[in-house]
């Protein structure tokens, strides 16, 4: 690599490294507090680094009432919507993408519509249906809460991304001539990848931080999700265990890391795939 | 391959929430019957706990077959949720309201009559008037008193030893201990810990000059906020906190908890529930105590606020069970406990001077009873009136002034 | 093979041929299913929306034009008053005040949000491999925060008492932050939600853009390179036209969220601090609909967001929509 590039390669290295820092700090803060003996959190001069780290704040949050069953909840939840609705939206932005069919356009203002409407609003009316139907309290009503509200911003999104394959591409991968539809699912999906990957982390993130409509919906802590159970941390008018707020905090947010861990691979499948193709 | 996969999970994933849904369906079958009741989250605190699973445990030795369900709600939120179980027609058996929540939901006919069970209720014949006041409508009985609470000084006795104070017998001499409790201390300490917004303390400062928020005149409220009187307390209230408090001036009282800001040793002394005491911070437990404020007139206790719960019985619940579990839980044993742990249980039948909380009860104020109030609270009229006030943005006539008719507005609206 | 979108070449073709030509096709049964076919697509997202929707959102409208309180809500049932909810909603000054505070909060978020997010993507194309991984770990663990754990996060470190940006702004020497009020005037606390908010929205501008960068073939950025284009020119002629679906798609979903934002706000402002002079448009609807029960005038501000969502978005989504018919 020529002096400029190695040059040019360390500036951009030092950029990264300080956006790093930036970005990450209240997380690693979170952390940090989470492993923090409760001196150490109230006292006035921070203490960066937890030189005497301890578990207690974990143990304290595990064993509040109701946290493995929440997150039993909350993990049913996230995937049965995440899966019906990738499912769903993909084939319809295939659709909308791929084919033109009248009432195209109406379909397109209604993906984009839903998701103009203020949530705040619906509250009321949407449990007034869900309660004829015994839908209340229960994580199937939940899951069907939660699929109208992925599947707009998923079908438009993915829409984006066929749409963004460059057609050679697209050509290239479909010279072995196969003539069926679902051939045509099945090339496509490759090349769509790194879009679907992107659209389903996106949804599970959305899901699993829900917090509205679970809180209204679930009444029964036993069939909350986490993210209201994080809430009785805070929602009460006495004392609030910022340790074990933290340490609850940090549970809680180690599905998505995990789940992001798992499709990462397919993300740079996606990305290689594309270069070599070019 | 994917396809397979994909397949294979939405089987497994529909089954898992079948499974759950089944469950639900299949206990709700299985249960003769049961009650729904929600309670605050600050039962949920160990020592609370016992209480609410002796009054279970006596209501379903009284019902065989009736299992109790509690679930606890958070302050925040609960009153939308109860909004939306009432329009789906899911409302719980029982439920706890703040006092000052009560009237709105009364006068919409939220609430069952349980005026012919009053006889049933443990101690009614002496509930604590401003109590029992908030359960009452239109002459019928809708909810039932549960607790109360007031404010108290908890403060360091090391400090005041060391400046060689005694406790306060006149809001000036309590003033004046600002400078002296301050010398020696890092910049943020302060000798009186108030939030800025904490409207419960401050208005106290109005109904001690004889002031008021706002009464009703042939059937429409009037503010009294911008009377002669009710600005000689806010000025007091505003002298009081420059002179004592370093808090943020447009923070409420419990961000951050006043105990959090003792137990960092940056409070000299903090006002609150006389229950702070618990939290006060391993090095400071031994060198805390505590005293009713007084009033700027010697020898007087300054009106506190009466905060407090009251339970009630929601349209669409079980009137019948709802009650007996209210009995329950009202029960004198159960209030002697509720006193135990720090509260002002909801009889003068139980209550004890010798409990610093229930002297400073002596004197209270309360809300005007409309049905709008909890508007004014939720828009923070008076909150927000305390942080111009304190800030200077406006001066207190004008702040007062514009708060007064706001609330006029709200009250009359 | 079925019917792709037909581009330009063929789409001439198309439109020239009459259309009794086009009628006189038979209807055989593999045509039937080729036009059948996109309907069976969409069949299922619009059923699900339909079915949970459909009343709810027949029922925003219904009430915006009844009187609807607590009492009625209790009844289930509300008196018809025509235009009355909307009149007075309009009539309020607060709502135009916060209609203002809102436009410019949307713009500032969206602005910032795209515009970091666009830069740490084309960052991470030229950093080397360990700090692509790094940084993407670090975004994957923003994302990952909770909404409603990043307020609490952001309220410890900027808090009053001892908040650890105070104390760091003050040992820098930037100035006296010690017991600095971050939320003492509007400004200010609407400040500390659009950093909340940015924060909290970059990692997914990141991934999606970074996502959309991989279908920029590489041959064409090297060739401009080689022809000595600096890299904001590539940008702009190369990388840029094949982003733009993606960015249109961003820029109108952030518009929509960024305007229709309510978590953070009533959160991080906490409750007693919000009033009537830093209500934003999500948190007017909630408290003057939802808090004070009045459910017919807060469904009135919820069709009025919505239009005027629409009418913001509109612009962009007419641009992608015509794009998907030009490919």
């Amino acid at each position: 690599m020529s002096r400029r590039r190695r040059r040019a390669r360390f500036v951009w290295n030092a950029v990264g490294i300080a956006a790093f820092v930036v970005m990450v700090f209240p997380v690693f803060w979170m952390i940090s507090t989470a492993f923090k003996p409760d001196d150490e959190i109230n006292r006035l001069k921070p203490t960066w680094i937890p030189f005497h780290p301890t578990l207690t704040h974990f143990r304290d949050a595990v064993n509040r009432p109701f946290f493995w069953v929440d997150v039993k909840n909350s993990l049913i939840i996230v995937v049965v919507t995440l899966v019906l609705s990738m499912t769903l939206a993909f084939l319809a932005a295939v659709a909308l993408a791929k084919f033109r069919f009248t009432g195209r356009k109406l379909f397109i203002v209604l993906m984009i519509g839903i998701q103009m409407l203020p949530p705040a609003g619906l509250i009321i009316p949407l449990y007034v249906v869900l309660a004829r139907y015994h839908q209340t309290n229960a994580l199937t009503g939940v899951i069907v809460t939660y699929m109208t509200f992925v599947l707009p911003f998923s079908v438009w999104t993915l829409r984006g991304f066929i749409i963004g394959i460059p057609r050679d591409l697209e050509e290239a991968a479909m010279v072995d001539g196969s003539s069926r539809l679902g051939a045509f699912v099945r090339i496509l999906l490759p090349l769509v990848a790194p879009g679907l990957v992107a659209t389903s982390v996106f949804a599970f993130i959305t899901t699993w931080n829900e917090y509205i409509f679970a809180n209204v919906l679930l009444t029964d802590q036993s069939k909350q999700t986490v993210t209201v159970w994080l809430s009785y941390f805070y929602g009460t008018s006495r004392h609030t265990d910022w340790g074990a707020l933290m340490a609850g905090s940090t549970l809680t947010a180690i599905p998505v890391v995990v789940f992001f861990l798992l499709v990462q691979r397919k993300i740079a499948f996606g990305l290689t795939a594309g270069a070599v193709k070019a | 391959m994917r396809a397979r996969i994909i397949v294979a999970a939405l089987l497994t994933a529909a089954v898992a929430a079948a499974a759950s849904t089944a469950a639900t369906a299949a206990s709700k079958a299985s249960a003769a019957k049961s009650i729904t009741v929600w309670l605050q989250t600050d039962a949920q605190a160990d020592n609370w706990k016992p209480i609410v699973a002796a009054a279970n445990a006596q209501f379903e030795a009284a019902h065989p077959g009736v299992t109790v369900n509690v679930q606890y709600q958070t302050w925040g939120a609960h009153l939308q949720k109860f909004d939306a179980t009432l329009a789906g027609g899911t409302a719980p058996d029982v439920i706890e309201m703040g006092n000052t929540e009560m009237t709105k939901y009364m006068a919409a006919g939220a609430f069952q009559d349980i005026s012919s069970s009053k006889s049933s209720l443990p101690n009614s014949d002496s509930w604590l008037q401003g109590l029992a006041l908030s359960g009452r409508y239109g002459g019928k009985l809708y909810g039932v008193p549960y607790y109360a609470g007031s404010r108290v000084v908890t403060y360091r006795t090391d400090l005041f030893k060391k400046a060689g104070l005694k406790v306060p017998t006149t809001l000036a001499q309590f003033q004046a201990f600002g400078a002296k409790l301050a010398k020696g201390q890092p910049k943020g300490f302060s000798p009186v810990y108030i939030a800025g917004t904490d409207w419960y303390f401050a208005m106290s400062f109005v109904f001690d000059y004889g002031g008021g928020i706002a009464t009703q005149v042939s059937g429409k409220w009037k503010s009294l906020l911008a009377s002669p009187k009710s600005v000689a307390g806010l000025t007091a209230y505003k002298t009081f906190f420059n002179a004592v408090s370093k808090a943020s001036k447009t923070t409420d009282e419990s961000h951050p908890n006043p105990y959090d800001v003792y137990a960092q040793g940056q409070a000299g002394s903090i006002i609150g529930p006389a229950w702070f005491s618990c939290c006060v911070g391993k090095q400071y437990t031994g060198v805390t105590g505590q005293f009713v404020v007084p009033s700027h007139t010697k020898g007087q206790v300054i009106p506190g606020f009466l905060g407090g719960s009251d339970l009630a019985v929601p349209l669409g619940g079980d009137k019948a069970l709802g009650v007996d579990w209210i009995a329950a839980y009202t029960s004198t044993q159960s209030e002697k406990a509720l006193q135990a742990i720090g509260n002002i249980p909801n009889s003068t039948a139980l209550t004890n001077a010798s409990k610093i909380n229930e002297r400073a009860a002596t004197r209270s104020w309360f809300v005007p009873t409309a049905k709008n109030w909890v508007n004014v609270e939720n828009g923070n009229i008076l909150r927000n009136m305390l942080a111009q006030i304190l800030t200077g943005k406006l001066s207190v006539r004008q702040a007062a002034a514009s708060a007064g008719d706001n609330i006029e507005s709200i009250l009359n609206g | 093979m079925t019917e792709p979108l037909p581009d330009r070449a063929a789409g001439a073709a198309e439109t020239t041929s009459p259309s009794w030509s086009r009628r006189r096709q038979p209807l055989t049964r593999a045509r039937a299913f080729r036009i059948s076919v996109p309907y069976l697509l969409i069949f299922p997202v619009v059923a699900a929306i339909a079915v949970i929707l459909g009343y709810p959102l027949y029922n925003l409208v219904k009430l915006s034009f009844e009187k609807y309180g607590l009492f009625e809500l209790i009844r289930h049932s509300g008196t018809w008053v025509g235009l009355d909810n909307y009149s007075s909603v309009l009539h309020d000054p607060v709502f135009w005040h916060t209609l203002l505070r809102t436009a410019v909060f949307t713009v500032v978020n969206v602005g910032l949000s795209i515009g970091i997010g666009t830069l740490l993507a084309l960052l991470l194309v030229r950093v080397s491999a360990w700090v692509r991984i790094l940084l993407t770990a670090g975004l994957v663990l923003v994302w990952s925060m909770p909404v409603v754990v990043a307020v609490q996060v952001w309220y410890w470190m900027t808090n009053f008492q001892n908040g650890v940006v105070n104390y760091a702004l003050t040992q820098l020497r930037i100035g006296d932050y010690e017991q600095h009020d971050w939320y003492a005037t509007t400004f200010s606390q609407l400040g500390m939600v659009t950093t909340l908010i940015v924060w909290g929205a970059v990692p997914f501008i990141v991934v999606t853009v970074y996502a959309g960068l991989a279908q920029v073939p590489s041959e064409l950025v090297e060739a401009a390179e080689v022809d000595g284009a600096r890299p904001w020119r590539v940008f702009l002629d190369v990388t840029f036209p094949i982003l733009k679906p993606i960015f249109l798609i961003l820029t109108s979903l952030s518009i929509i969220w960024d305007f229709g934002v309510f978590t953070q706000p009533y959160l991080l402002i906490e409750q007693s601090r919000i009033h009537a002079s830093n209500f934003l448009m999500a948190i007017y609807l909630f408290e003057e609909g939802y808090f004070k029960s009045d459910f017919g005038r807060g469904a009135a501000i919820s069709i009025l967001m919505l239009v005027m969502v629409a009418g913001m978005s509109v612009f962009y989504v007419r641009r992608m929509v015509r794009m998907g018919d030009v490919e």
